[in-house]
């Protein structure tokens, strides 16, 4: 679990550019969408789901369907190792 | 204030003006489900040319987008005896992605396409692209407004166009943005957008018997508009619709409503479109005026679009109708809307078009049939002439790949704190990082609330068009980054300035065949004659690739 958090914050940060932010200082528990935590918005979720598609074969059609999936990076890894297909 | 003197709609409905608005009267629909096509996974409903209408409508030696704006204005121009090699014409071009397929091409570049459809009309002037995503075709209409009314041309061909491709669906699809049944503006059941395609012409100008026009002295005329940004959401629009509001409020601003037949909606059958614009036409007060939205006719036909509907709403006034909006069944919205699955009969004057669109961007236009722009005592709604501007140049920022400065560079050194910056892609990290330094140093007046901003390119969002490609091209790898389609849009740039320093005025991209300074300061002149504004900032912001690219900002003050 921890191995698969480790690897969704990396690619996270790869593929919404945030640039600014140390692997270190990314919380596992820290909510993703709040104004208190990385303050991700609606395109960075689409972005996250083309990323579980790409690399752990996971489709999510409604992104609504997202909403306790997405809250943080703890909750995608709990979902990605229920759900993973590759 | 200027007068329609023409007009054409191409479209899978239709060849011509009538033919469209007798289709779209007996409630005909181009819309139909593709499955498999262009090899995208996953189905969408889309309001696209039949093999047979394509070849049909083909031109030897040209692209399909290019064929089908030549064949519009064309058909436009045949009603008229226009000399359109006059220099006293100008071409305006309203397109999203053009000949975004010609990608390894100089036929990608819009403003060749646009030099090269010009060039078939017979036309002798630099032709201008607006690039304002969803809104282009209003904003073009607009732009030719504001350089007919400064006097630098005597006419204008207003051309919007758009075809389909895999590029434009399957981004949209990304976004989650396309439904796979007919689209259903402001219904419950509305789930997304239908792609569309068509070419639709207005020529614009002072009506003359020379032209050979024979239509007893009434005219459509564009009497008012207005552009107001957001600053919100690079592609969701403000929830309350604070743009929209302001622009249609801009519009109407000493306007009796009661003279208004119909609002033709953007609808885009969007959930959050469709609710953001009933909460706008609510708060304008304009609740009791019927709605009409047409995209269950031909889909969302993006840069045609605002000319499209505009060519529409004009005949179904002029034949006492509020067209149906088709798809519409219950309402669906919490903004207070008068909306209708069916045609109702109205006898009024004038109409009032909206569209809302990515990068925040808003744009309203009122039009009323009365007499034309050169006779006395003109339109019931006309207002005063436009006063002349001067615009003074308060501080320029300069910057390019050739002398080794990069806007990352520049960011880290000078501004910081604004982790969105890596997002973006090297257009808007031009602008971004140019619009920071000349409004630190120069701040905007605290009475101008709402400055403009208007950026010139030549090279489109070709960076972000090979980067979205990029990750559709190949079957076995096909992942539409949504980040990477939304800065296939140019105008995204400016949404970008526009959120970051709340600007709520007109933010226009508009791109020419080069840094053409004469005409970009007119451009800018005229448009600032049009406006409220007390301030722009404009000026070239044009990226060839990561690491060719050319950046010039200036802010100014306009002085009356």
């Amino acid at each position: 679990m921890e191995q698969l958090i480790n690897d969704l914050k990396q690619q996270i940060k790869e593929v919404l550019n945030l640039e600014e932010l140390s692997l270190e200082d990314f919380d596992a528990d820290a909510p993703l969408f709040a104004d208190e935590g990385i303050g991700l918005d609606s395109i960075d979720v689409l972005e996250i789901i083309v990323l579980l598609e790409k690399q752990y074969g996971i489709r999510l059609a409604n992104p609504k369907e997202g909403k306790a999936i997405f809250k943080s990076v703890r909750t995608i890894a709990e979902y990605v190792q229920a759900n993973r297909k590759k | 204030m200027i007068s329609v003197l023409s007009t054409n709609i191409t479209s899978p409905l239709g060849l011509t003006t009538e033919q469209n608005y007798q289709a779209v009267f007996s409630g005909s629909t181009a819309l139909r489900r593709y499955e498999g096509m262009w090899g995208l996974p996953e189905p969408f409903a889309a309001s696209l040319f039949s093999d047979e209408q394509k070849a049909a409508l083909a031109l030897d030696g040209y692209t399909f987008f290019e064929a089908l704006a030549i064949r519009s204005v064309r058909e436009a121009l045949s009603h008229l005896r226009l000399d359109v090699t006059s220099e006293r014409v100008v071409f305006i071009l309203s397109t999203t992605k053009g000949n975004v397929e010609e990608i390894n091409t100089p036929r990608y570049y819009p403003s060749e396409s646009a030099s090269i459809i010009a060039r078939n009309i017979g036309l002798t002037t630099t032709p201008i692209v607006v690039c304002n995503a969803c809104v282009s075709g209003l904003s073009a209409q607009l732009l030719a407004d504001h350089l007919l009314t400064a006097n630098l041309y005597d006419y204008a061909i207003v051309v919007g166009a758009e075809v389909q491709s895999k590029f434009i669906v399957a981004g949209f699809q990304s976004l989650k943005a396309i439904s796979e049944e007919p689209c259903r503006p402001f219904d419950m059941e509305r789930n997304g957008l239908n792609p569309g395609e068509a070419a639709a012409t207005i020529v614009f100008g002072k009506p003359s018997p020379r032209l050979g026009d024979v239509r007893e002295g009434l005219y459509w005329n564009l009497v008012d508009g207005a552009a107001c940004n957001d600053a919100c959401h690079l592609v969701s629009p403000s929830p309350q619709g604070v743009g929209l509001t302001a622009a249609i409020e801009t519009a109407m601003k000493g306007r009796d409503k009661k003279q208004l037949a119909t609002i033709c909606a953007h609808g885009t059958a969007t959930l959050y479109n469709d609710q953001m614009e009933s909460k706008a036409i609510e708060k304008a007060h304009l609740s009791d005026i019927p709605l009409s939205a047409l995209k269950g006719y031909y889909g969302h036909t993006m840069g045609a679009a605002g000319v499209l509907e505009t060519i529409l709403s004009m005949r179904a006034t002029d034949d006492g109708i509020v067209l149906a909006t088709k798809g519409f069944m219950e309402p669906g919205v919490s903004g207070k809307v008068s909306i209708n699955g069916e045609p109702r009969p109205i006898d009024k004057t004038a109409f009032l078009k909206v569209m809302s669109g990515f990068g925040g961007c808003n744009v309203t236009a009122l039009y009323e049939r009365g007499a034309g722009s050169m006779e006395q005592g003109a339109g019931s709604m006309e207002q005063g002439a436009r006063g002349k501007v001067k615009l003074e140049k308060v501080q320029t920022v300069r910057f390019s790949s050739a002398e080794g400065t990069s806007p990352s560079d520049i960011y880290k050194q000078e501004i910081g704190n604004y982790p969105k910056f890596y997002k973006m892609d090297i257009l808007s990290r031009l602008a971004f990082v140019a619009a920071e330094k000349v409004l630190s140093n120069s701040p905007l007046k605290d009475e101008d609330k709402k400055p403009a901003l208007i950026l010139f390119n030549h090279s489109s969002s070709i960076e972000s068009d090979r980067r979205f490609l990029d990750t559709i091209s190949r079957a076995e790898d096909f992942f539409p980054s949504p980040s990477a389609f939304v800065y296939t849009l140019p105008n995204i740039a400016a949404g970008e300035i526009a959120i970051r320093h709340q600007l709520l005025g007109e933010t226009s991209f508009y791109i020419l065949p080069e840094k053409d300074e004469t005409l970009m300061q007119q451009i800018l002149e005229a448009t600032l004659g049009g406006t409220e504004a007390r301030s722009v900032v404009s000026g070239w912001v044009d990226a060839e690739s990561n690491t060719s690219y050319e950046c010039e900002l200036t802010i100014y003050s306009v002085k009356v």
